[in-house]
């Protein structure tokens, strides 16, 4: 008897998580972030943050900014790796066309994160706001996690 | 299909296995050979203890070099990451022979102790370098390379574009490979290897 009923209560709690997922998830997420993450850079220096983003809307929205409450400035950069020679890029805009995906990532698109208000650690939480044109509402707040300055 | 087409068949699909075989086991790098293109290893900088240096501090030893600045927040890391796992991955007696080096080409920024800090959160075996103008030009101008500084932001932060490759010298300190930046750690790993065994 106690077994079944324990058994209920598990599908219960099962399907009140469910449900609660596929609340939160709603028609709002128009935009979807994937392993947003900011490698942590030994000193004082600007440090590199990354994300997947998917636009799942069926409209161009296109990332113009950035700022976070944990650094002076954040700029949408770009290295750029011509005849051997390694230079950035300032992106004033960030297109992505409905349904497809901007990967910001190592060697690539990364947002450059300068003048850290803070020192900041492994594993600690850095809070992103995000300006997106094309899209209502136009910030998306979001968070990142520090990574060792080895992580792939 | 008739016992005589097969071997009609067999014939050729051998000598492309064999073909693809010796291409294998070619003395192929997956980086770019430049033992016979590039000049042995000769530089005059300064250390991360302040002292004054020259290519003599790594003789028989192994060395790979990267040219960047600490102020780099990406390339920079992910490249030095991907050598540092790289190197890690070689059996213990190889990874302790291996020097590695980063050369910040910006050292009005990096100062040897800066330097210091930023090699120890890659590797024990990183050595930061950096010297004059005069003395860095001299050592990329050597390996056929540039650096340049751009227009100061109103803070006065500045972007500083350099080299993309690791240049890896034996223990005689002659030029062995370039690894570009777009290897992955396990062909890093691989020349790595193959260079250390030889040695």
């Amino acid at each position: 008897m106690t077994r079944i009923l324990s058994g209920v209560i598990a599908l219960l709690v099962l399907l009140a998580g469910a449900l609660l997922w596929v609340g939160q998830m709603g028609p709002t997420d128009a935009l979807i972030f994937e392993n947003p993450r900011v490698r942590l850079t030994p000193g004082t220096g600007p440090m590199a943050g990354y994300v997947t983003i998917r636009n799942r809307s069926d409209r161009e929205v296109a990332l113009v900014g950035a700022r976070s409450p944990q650094f002076g400035q954040v700029m949408l950069h770009r290295t750029v790796i011509r005849d051997g020679q390694a230079r950035m890029e300032h992106q004033d805009r960030v297109p992505i066309a409905p349904g497809s995906v901007v990967e910001f990532r190592p060697g690539d698109l990364h947002l450059m994160l300068m003048r850290r208000q803070q020192r900041l650690n492994v594993g600690d939480p850095v809070e992103i706001v995000f300006e997106f044109d094309g899209i209502k509402p136009g910030e998306w707040t979001l968070g990142f996690t520090v990574v060792p300055v080895t992580a792939q | 299909m008739t016992r005589r087409a097969w071997l009609r068949l067999a014939t050729p699909v051998a000598l492309l296995c064999a073909a693809l075989l010796a291409a294998c086991g070619d003395r192929s790098w997956n980086g770019k050979d430049i033992s016979h293109l590039m000049p042995a290893l000769e530089f005059e900088l300064t250390d991360e203890s302040g002292a004054v240096v020259d290519q003599s501090l790594f003789a028989g030893r192994p060395v790979a070099i990267y040219f960047g600045f600490t102020e780099c927040p990406d390339v920079c890391p992910m490249t030095l990451a991907k050598l540092t796992a790289a190197a890690r991955r070689l059996p213990p007696g190889p990874r302790e022979r291996l020097q590695l080096a980063f050369v910040s080409v910006d050292p009005a920024r990096d100062t040897p102790a800066r330097l210091a800090d930023y090699t120890e959160a890659f590797s024990d075996a990183m050595l930061g370098l950096t010297g004059s103008q005069a003395q860095l030009q001299a050592l990329t101008r050597r390996y056929r390379i540039t650096y340049g500084y751009e227009e100061p932001d109103a803070q006065g932060n500045y972007e500083v574009s350099h080299s993309s490759a690791i240049f890896v010298f034996n223990e005689s300190l002659e030029a062995e490979l370039m690894l570009l930046d777009n290897l992955s750690i396990d062909q890093m790993h691989s020349d790595l290897e193959r260079l250390l065994e030889d040695g």
